[in-house]
């Protein structure tokens, strides 16, 4: 397994945030609690090769819309469909994958990424396989809780 | 419009980040949402750069730089790749494929501007529409030769212009200087030790700024190897010495595209004015000819109906001077313009002895010419 995992996610989720969005966001202490019921926006894309898992990033719909907003510079006017906030969750989503998959790969364990997808919903939660490994990150970006799940089927590559 | 990027990406969201980074610049984006449709759009639009995305349904970008590296038609348009994968097994992977950059997600807008600016020329929206530089506009001259008497006389040689001439007798000293201010002309000598020359070309080639610099090379006549090698990589041209710098003059007008009409065109008493000077070469005619269909429409267009061609500083009657004032009258009577010839003694007894121009009437000056035209008198039959 990867032993500083959550630290890699942690950098990638920082990195897309300060880079693509100027906007700040900070870990959350371990284990805090997970706010739910609100509607939220999930972005999720696999990876599958040596390592094989998929990355979610779940964002309160109200920030996903004003993260889109800030992420193409256009008024909230502008957001004039679900399809373009989709679209900006996904490839915030990839940007963090990719971010992580990169570093992943400089250590051998090369994967290939999938497409994004989205989900919407309210109150939802994933229920893996007893046998998957799961990882559950929490963020603060201003008022907004940003939580990262990571899914991966246990290494058996060492 | 400017020159072309095609942006192939699956998803809206970095479509629209590089559409918006390049909004100030003259430059139309195309996009396509994957490789299938970013070859079939490559392949009508021809674009001056591609922006591929790497992970796409239907064709990922990989497949897609393959097939168009494989096309000899579409071969050269230069890719970048902006990818969200950059581990190492991937960079060289990409990078075995012949891109010319690669961008990594995230990214900021600026570095994505820095890196086309790399490889094409990125001006801003309106400013090619912008007033074309005159001959007698300012130029700055980088001269690079280890051999301060040439600069010198190239300094002395356009002496008579608003050029301003700087000399760098290394090729280290040049690039430190196009780095300060970047020159608008610059002449290299091709016999610069080390093959400086042509090192030099190549960092100036593969500069962000300098890259559409005109670059001439400086060679005496016989050198004919090395200029033949500066033409064949690419040097606007070359300058031999001895310098005929009515010539380096002529070289520089044209590779800035100098507009040099008003030499030669003045507005006076209501009436288009060409006048053509003692020093009447083939040089100069075709720079008139170059301008002359514009300046005649252009006099058309602002109320103009007459035109005065003064040839009388010309001394001499040739080939060349027949030609123009044939192709001048022809344009007049095109356009519905009354002309008028004002010549020289010479040229006005050797133009009665040509078939094409012996019915030219010359007058003697210009008021002459103003009555001629109002009483209607036909200038040439």
């Amino acid at each position: 397994m990867i032993d500083d995992l959550e630290e890699l996610v942690k950098a990638a989720v920082g990195e897309v945030f300060s880079t693509m969005l100027a906007q700040q966001i900070e870990p959350e202490p371990p284990n805090s609690p997970v706010v739910n019921g609100d509607a939220t926006i999930a972005g999720s894309v696999g990876f599958i090769g040596n390592l094989t898992g998929i990355v979610y990033l779940y964002l309160p719909q109200g920030f996903a819309v004003r993260l889109t907003e800030k992420l193409l510079g256009i008024s909230p006017q502008s957001v004039e469909s679900e399809e373009l906030v989709n679209d900006s969750v996904g490839e915030l989503t990839n940007m963090v994958v990719g971010h992580l998959k990169s570093r992943l790969s400089d250590r051998g364990r090369s994967c290939v990424m999938t497409i994004p997808s989205i989900v919407r919903g309210t109150n939802f939660c994933i229920e893996p396989v007893s046998s998957t490994i799961r990882r559950l990150l929490t963020f603060r970006s201003h008022e907004h809780q940003v939580v990262v799940e990571i899914l991966m089927r246990p290494d058996t590559s060492s | 419009m400017g020159r072309k990027i095609l942006t192939v990406d699956d998803s809206k969201t970095i479509r629209m980040i590089v559409a918006r980074a390049f909004k100030k610049y003259d430059l139309e984006i195309l996009e396509a949402q994957n490789g299938v449709e970013g070859l079939a759009v490559a392949t009508r639009e021809k674009p001056d750069l591609i922006i591929l995305d790497y992970t796409m349904p239907i064709m990922d970008g990989f497949e897609m730089l393959t097939k168009l590296k494989s096309d000899p038609e579409l071969k050269p348009i230069p890719v970048i790749m902006l990818t969200a994968e950059a581990g190492r097994e991937n960079v060289m992977k990409i990078a075995k494929q012949g891109v010319r950059d690669y961008l990594i997600k995230p990214f900021k807008e600026e570095l994505i501007i820095e890196r086309v600016a790399r490889v094409i020329d990125l001006k801003p929206r309106g400013e090619s529409v912008s007033k074309v530089r005159r001959y007698d506009d300012a130029l700055d001259i980088l001269v690079v030769d280890d051999k301060p008497a040439i600069v010198e006389q190239i300094a002395g040689g356009l002496k008579e212009t608003n050029w301003k001439v700087e000399g760098s007798s290394t090729t280290s000293q040049a690039i430190e200087r196009c780095a300060r201010k970047v020159p608008d002309i610059v002449l290299i000598s091709l016999s610069l030790p080390e093959n400086g020359a042509f090192t030099l070309f190549q960092m100036l080639r593969a500069g962000a700024r300098t890259k559409i610099i005109p670059v001439f090379g400086l060679s005496v006549k016989t050198a004919a190897e090395d200029q033949a090698r500066a033409t064949q990589v690419g040097f606007t041209g070359i300058v031999t010495k001895p310098i005929d710098f009515e010539d380096v003059k002529i070289k520089i007008t044209r590779a800035l595209g100098l507009d040099t009409s008003f030499k030669y065109f003045s507005h006076k008493d209501g009436l288009l004015h060409l006048k053509l000077p003692a020093a009447f070469t083939p040089s100069v005619s075709n720079d008139i000819v170059t301008n002359l269909r514009n300046q005649l429409t252009e006099a058309v267009e602002s109320g103009f109906d007459k035109m005065l061609i003064d040839m009388s500083a010309v001394n001499n009657a040739d080939i060349t001077l027949i030609k123009l004032g044939l192709s001048s009258l022809q344009l007049c009577n095109e356009l519905g313009l009354k002309a008028a010839l004002i010549g020289s003694p010479a040229v006005t007894k050797e133009c009665r002895n040509y078939e094409e121009t012996k019915d030219w009437r010359f007058v003697a000056t210009a008021e002459e010419a103003l009555t001629l035209m109002q009483s209607g008198t036909a200038v040439a039959a």
